[in-house]
């Protein structure tokens, strides 16, 4: 098993550093092999040590080591991370096989399958990082590949500025992260998460004081990390990278920015619940920001026009769903919701790109329309795809996305019913941009022009595959694992997850009130009846309600501004002061009397020297006895 | 003073197959056409035969671990001695034969060059077996005469001519400065032999030592400085390294610069070991003001020969550095430096030499070697791997020279010393790195110059001797332990 | 004892000044002359510290060649006898400066000299009963024997120094050498070619242009 592990995690670097030398073609087969064979695997752990609720710990080799302070890499094989694997390898494969199709005519096809292999082993050995240094190195990894490939068309500018924008405003997360562990490496002496989980209960009233203030370590600690995850997962406040990175081709907006490791952030969440049990501040400011991103982002999909920017605010707005449930001791349903997602937001955005194909590269739904005839297959995929979404009964997103707002119904932290009521509201909007979505894009009259109308075309199948899988994903993930992760007897978890006894909310979740249970579906239809109503029988309404409240509409529209405002507080300031910094503090003071002003010197006494080396014989000779002279002196004067 | 009085002859083996090696080349050259290249070239081979035939001699009659003198205690090999002629011969080999080609491409090749080369090893090895200021001054006359006459060997040259003049008059003045500071030894001590010397001083109460003695002990250092080319008395270097041929002020800057590091080495240590208090600050300016103008003369050099002869002036600076600490460890580390120098300057000289222009001249200029490691892409690299360890990057041999010599220097506790010579190795580098970036990132000139390195003569045993030098640089840091072993082993005859 | 200090001195004395004349004098003739003038009064000098055989060499070598050798170099060069220039105020006053530092140092040396007793003894020759030759001898051939030899091969290198810068092998005179002329040999000179009717002259010609090394056209002919 150990050996099956490790393989899994280490595939996919060999598939990747393979194709780095390969054609175009080879590298595609081995990169899809590979990815195959670490699915397998990854599978096959998962029935034999996950469903054994057992869990393996894999020393690969000592990292760091100062005195007491001990880093190893390795990998720690869990329920938690093995969901992760599983997923991960899955959705990881079946988009290796969709850029086959998609990338068909790139010019560098080998990068891009690299990139795709070297982001799947960074998101593993993050998923199984035994230690928060490692999880670190996977963390960075993943931002890094995310970089990469969302500057993948790097000479496209907008596509260069987004990649720049995603790793910038991950920076800030990272910082949280860092922060994070070194806040548990003062407290804990280590960054072992068992040996941290083990201390953290006679740890839990520690307090820092710095500026005369006294703050609950853990709770600091997980906010820390929590900055992290928001950076990672885009929350609110650091989401703005996430719309922009759809820069990158669609296959990596469906494995990076939707399916895994956007949901990087909420494992970290998840991961470190023996800490957030303990720290019930931080838990609430988790839930609040997971309720606030999953109504903002909801509004802005809504009136967003970019096919892949409303599916991206969607993630977005999902995301906040899955830290609403992890904040209030939630942890399997965020996880449930987590998994769920991951099939049916990889669907959505694998199907968009069909579509975007199908349409020669039109990204705007107002020119699209009636296309449904053209490409059923993916029409009736985007169905499913929406139908999970929007968590219709027995679509896998219904049973994740109910058992959160029960479990939001039943906890006892005050901030549960807020979000609630948040969740309830954004599953209307989330209804409804979902079916604006699906009329615009395939029924009503086509808007799109002749050229691009004649040209449609459903395709081809190795797309069409890695979707079907998908729509089965979506049909049935739910179905399948509700019991395993949320049911009411489960011992699934073990170990991994932590919940306080009085934090308890899973089980009670199942009991909740009939209205509760309901409110959901009833959200759902509403959403779905007003996007009808609006774009299929009052037509006029949406360009009359966009006039009426064009306050509103525009701030929707611009996404509520955070561009600007960020535009406004952190970027002309910074670029002002660093052009400052840059022409007079660089250039000319550091520049000037460092690296220049010191060359300059160098080569002036360079100059100077040589002006004694006249040539002539007797000034040489002279040099000679001021030397002998100078000596004797120096013996005198000493 | 009567009697049957016979020297152990085997001690100067190696001098003894030189000299015959030289006279036999002599005497044929006479009668030899000498216009015939490959009679030339034969002589070339001899001499090469000669020095390693006496190489083998040397190990061969080595007697490890001991104090071996003869002539009266005039002469004496122990391990230090043992290294140092060990480097000097296989110095003096490697020059020969990466010259050949060379010296015979630019009609320079005669017998006499050959036999000169072996006369002034065998001059060289004189200096460095020497125990007595006699014995010394003879093998350095002979050593610094022959050089003399290399140097004018291109007689036709202005520039050639003009070298050889200033080295002979200069040179001629260091000598002078020797034999009044040799006098003044015998005038306070009676003696010229090394350990009576050294015996005598011991005797003396310390902190009242005569004048006289510092006088001679100042005259000596001088004259030893000139030859190592230590500021101040350095100003003949650039000339002679850039007015003499290539292959010339390749040895020049090889084996007389070896010999008379070694010479100085065993002087400070063995007569003047209890002066220590007092030549240390004089050392310790010498490697100061060598260090910084090798550094800071030779930025606007474009001279290939002219830039290696500031970089000269600046090694020696460093390896000064290490006699100034005086310990163990510094005398280690002046012969690991020492050592892995000629290692160095002779790669680059073969580099040098193999290089050359239309019409057989060899590279002059740095722009002369603008953009050929898209020609000769083996050779440049070779180059480059020399440049970098001169400049002291690691992990090439010429970083851990230097590392073992700032260790020293700290350890010793000098600690301003060894700052500034980092400080300097860091304004050297500009120069090394330049002919790395010239010869990598220029573009070839449209119109060679005469002299641009188009065409490379790579006779075998040139290429065995660059392969060789640019393996020690390269894994020098993985397989230490040979040089490490026989260093220590010399170091040892001072301490123990 | 007083007869010999006032010999000594006049000696030392004459020989002093005229070492300064050497290196003052601006006519050169007058420096070798003054130049022979102070070997003859160092013999004197060698003779009063009883080693006659060292003042005769002395005279023998280099009043007899090396300065009559020199005398005639400066005649046959026919060297003006120019009115040197100026000397720049600066070195002559930074010259005096180091100088004087110099001689003052050496003037601080000396006060505080003191000789060892085995190196006072050596003033004199000493009068053991041999001849001073015979001493110098028995002394060069088992003590100094290294050295001697070592002097000898500087000699050696000297020649060949002196050889290498003055000999010149002239081409394109005419002279017979009678030992190329004996050891020449059929194949060195004489080529057989194949001519096939068609190849024309030019051919041939380049042909023996290359087969035929340079120089030796012109020497032996």
């Amino acid at each position: 098993m150990e050996t099956l592990a490790v393989l899994v995690v280490f595939l996919p670097l060999l598939g990747a550093i393979l194709s780095s030398v390969l054609d175009h073609r080879s590298s595609q087969a081995v990169t899809c092999g590979l990815m195959a064979l670490a699915a397998i695997f990854a599978s096959i752990l998962f029935v034999k040590v996950g469903l054994q609720e057992k869990t393996l710990l894999i020393p690969l080799f000592t990292w760091i080591h100062v005195e007491f302070f001990e880093v190893s890499w390795g990998l720690q094989v869990d329920s938690l991370s093995l969901v992760m694997m599983a997923v991960l390898t899955l959705i990881s494969f079946l988009v290796h096989v969709y850029s086959v199709g998609y990338m068909k005519g790139d010019r560098s096809i080998p990068r891009f399958m690299a990139y795709l292999s070297l982001f799947t082993f960074f998101m593993l050995t993050l998923v199984t990082a035994p230690n928060f240094l490692q999880m670190f190195f996977g963390w960075e990894g993943v931002g890094l590949c995310s970089y990469l490939l969302i500057g993948y068309w790097y000479d496209r500018e907008s596509a260069n500025a987004a990649a720049m924008k995603a790793f910038l405003v991950n920076r800030v997360g990272d910082i949280g992260f860092v922060l994070g562990v070194l806040t548990i490496f003062v407290l804990f002496g280590t960054v072992d998460f068992l040996s941290v989980f083990e201390l953290v209960e006679d740890y839990k009233d520690e307090t820092f004081t710095f500026f005369g203030g006294h703050y609950h370590a853990l709770t600091l600690a997980t906010l820390f990390f929590f900055v992290g995850a928001m950076g990672k997962s885009a929350q609110i406040g650091l989401h703005t990278w996430l719309p922009d990175a759809m820069e990158a081709p669609t296959p990596v907006s469906a494995l990076i920015h939707a399916a895994t490791m956007v949901t990087a952030g909420v494992f970290l969440v998840v991961r470190i619940s023996p800490l957030l049990e303990y720290a019930p501040l931080a838990r609430e400011f988790i839930t609040l920001i997971g309720a606030v991103t999953a109504l903002m982002a909801a509004t802005i999909a809504c009136v967003q026009n970019d096919i892949k920017r409303i599916i991206a605010y969607s993630t977005c707005s999902q995301l906040g769903y899955m830290f609403m449930a992890a904040g209030l001791s939630g942890y399997s349903a965020s996880m449930l919701h987590l998994t769920t997602h991951a099939f049916f937001k990889a669907l959505l955005f694998l199907s968009a790109g069909s579509v975007i194909h199908a349409m020669s590269d039109e990204y705007n739904i107002q020119k699209m329309g009636g296309i449904w005839k053209y490409v059923p297959l993916t029409y009736v995929l985007m169905w499913i795809g929406s139908l999970a979404l929007a968590g219709i009964p027995f679509f896998s997103g219904f049973y994740s996305k109910d058992m959160i707002l029960e479990v939001d119904w039943v906890s006892n932290l005050p901030v549960g019913k807020v979000a609630f009521v948040f969740g309830i509201s954004a599953a209307v909007l989330t209804a409804f941009y979902a079916w604006r979505l699906l009329l615009l894009t395939f029924q009503g009259a086509p808007r799109a022009d002749e050229a691009v109308m004649s040209h449609i075309h459903e395709s081809p199948l190795i797309m069409l595959i890695p979707l079907m899988v998908l729509g089965a994903g979506s049909l049935f993930s739910g179905y399948v694992l509700y019991d395993l992760f949320v049911g009411e007897s489960t011992s699934f978890w073990g170990t991994a997850l932590f919940v306080l006894p009085e934090n308890e909310v899973i089980g009670a979740a199942h009991h909740v009130e009939t209205w509760v249970k309901w409110s959901p579906i009833l959200a759902t239809l509403v959403g779905i009846g007003l996007a009808y109503y609006l774009y299929v029988f009052a037509k006029s309404w949406p360009e009359r309600l966009s006039i009426a409240f064009s306050t509103v509409y525009t701030f929707l529209l611009r996404k509520w501004c955070f561009d600007e405002i960020y535009d406004w507080i952190f970027v002309r300031p910074s670029l002002k002061l660093a052009k400052v910094l840059w022409k007079e503090g660089d250039q000319k003071m550091i520049d000037g009397l460092g690296p220049n002003g010191v060359a300059a010197l160098s080569v002036a006494g360079g100059r100077l020297l040589c002006r004694f080396q006249t040539g002539y014989v007797y000034h040489y000779a002279f040099a000679m006895i001021i030397g002998l002279v100078l000596m004797i002196g120096c013996y005198f004067w000493l | 003073m009567g009697g049957a009085y016979l020297p152990d002859l085997t001690l100067v083996l190696p001098e003894g197959i030189l000299v015959v090696t030289a006279f036999l080349i002599l005497m044929t050259g006479v009668f030899r056409k000498s216009t015939n290249p490959q009679v030339q070239q034969r002589f070339g081979h001899v001499a090469l035969s000669g020095l390693i035939v006496a190489l083998g001699a040397l190990i061969f009659y080595h007697h490890p671990a001991e104090r071996w003198i003869s002539f009266e205690g005039q002469l004496l090999q122990d391990d230090f001695v043992y290294l140092g002629k060990i480097l000097i011969l296989s110095g003096s080999a490697a020059v020969v034969g990466i010259s050949l080609a060379s010296m015979l491409k630019e009609h320079l090749l005669s017998f006499e060059y050959c036999a000169l080369i072996l006369l002034a090893t065998v001059g060289m090895l004189l200096m460095v077996g020497a125990n007595d200021f006699l014995s010394l001054f003879m093998g350095l006359e002979i050593q610094s005469l022959s050089l003399y006459v290399l140097v004018a060997l291109k007689r036709d040259q202005t520039i050639a001519s003009e070298a050889a003049l200033k080295y002979f008059v200069l040179g001629a003045l260091a000598t002078c400065f020797y034999l009044y500071g040799a006098s003044l030894m015998y005038g306070f001590s009676g003696s010229t032999n090394f350990e009576a010397i050294a015996t005598i001083i011991r005797m003396e109460s310390a902190g009242n030592f005569p004048l006289s003695l510092f006088m001679s002990l100042i005259f000596i250092m001088a004259s030893f400085s000139f030859k190592i080319s230590a500021v101040p008395f350095h100003m003949w270097t650039p000339d002679v390294y850039q007015g003499s041929p290539t292959p010339i002020t390749a040895f020049i800057a090889a084996t007389p610069k070896i010999a008379a590091m070694l010479v100085f080495l065993r002087l400070m240590l063995e007569p003047f070991m209890t002066l220590y208090d007092e030549w240390q600050s004089l050392v310790a300016f010498l490697s100061l003001f060598s260090m910084v103008l090798g550094a800071f003369a030779a930025l606007r050099q474009t001279d290939l020969k002219r830039l290696l002869a500031y970089s000269a002036i600046g090694q020696m600076g460093y390896m000064l550095l290490g006699v100034v600490a005086g310990t163990d460890e510094g005398i280690q580390a002046v012969l690991i430096y020492l050592t892995l120098y000629l290692v160095m300057i002779i790669g680059t000289f073969a580099c040098l030499l193999c290089l050359r222009g239309k019409g057989s001249y060899g590279v002059q200029n740095i722009e002369d070697l603008a953009g050929i490691s898209t020609l000769h892409p083996k050779v440049s690299f070779a180059l480059a791997i020399f440049m970098f360890s001169l400049a002291g990057i690691p992990p090439l041999g010429g970083f851990f020279a230097k590392l073992y010599i700032f260790k020293a220097a700290l350890s010793a506790g000098f600690f301003g010393l060894a700052i500034a010579g980092a400080l300097a190795s860091v304004v050297a580098a500009y120069y090394y790195l330049k002919i790395v970036k010239v010869m990598y990132f220029d573009d070839a000139p449209k119109v060679p110059s005469a002299s641009y390195g188009q065409i490379v003569v790579l006779p075998l045993k040139m290429a065995l001797i660059l392969n060789a030098c640019a393996l020690v640089t390269l894994l020098f840091f993985v397989f230490p332990n040979p040089i490490l072993e026989i260093v220590q082993r010399a170091a040892f005859t001072f301490s123990g | 004892m007083t007869t010999t200090t006032l010999i000594f001195y006049i000696l030392s004395g004459v020989l002093l000044s005229s070492a300064v004349m050497v290196v003052t004098t601006k006519n050169t003739v007058y420096g070798v002359l003054f130049l022979i003038l102070a070997f003859f009064n160092a013999a004197g000098l060698f003779i009063l510290a009883h080693a006659e055989f060292l003042a005769m060499i002395l005279i023998v070598v280099y009043v007899g060649a090396v300065a009559v050798l020199f005398l005639f170099v400066v005649m046959m060069v026919n060297m003006e006898t120019k009115k040197s220039q100026r000397m720049d105020r600066r070195y002559l006053l930074m010259g005096i400066f180091v100088g004087g530092v110099l001689v003052l140092e050496l003037v601080v040396v000396f006060m505080s000299w003191n000789t060892s007793p085995e190196a006072f003894e050596l003033i004199f020759a000493p009068q053991d009963g041999l001849s001073n030759t015979h001493a110098l001898g028995a002394l060069l051939y088992t003590h100094y024997a290294l050295i001697f030899q070592a002097a000898g091969l500087i000699l050696l290198i000297a020649m060949i120094g002196a050889i290498i810068l003055t000999l010149r092998q002239r081409e394109n005179v005419l002279k017979q050498k009678i030992g190329d002329q004996l050891a020449r040999q059929a194949k060195d000179s004489v080529q057989m070619v194949d001519i096939s009717p068609t190849s024309s002259f030019r051919n041939l010609e380049s042909l023996d242009d290359s087969a035929t090394p340079r120089g030796r056209t012109s020497r032996v002919s």
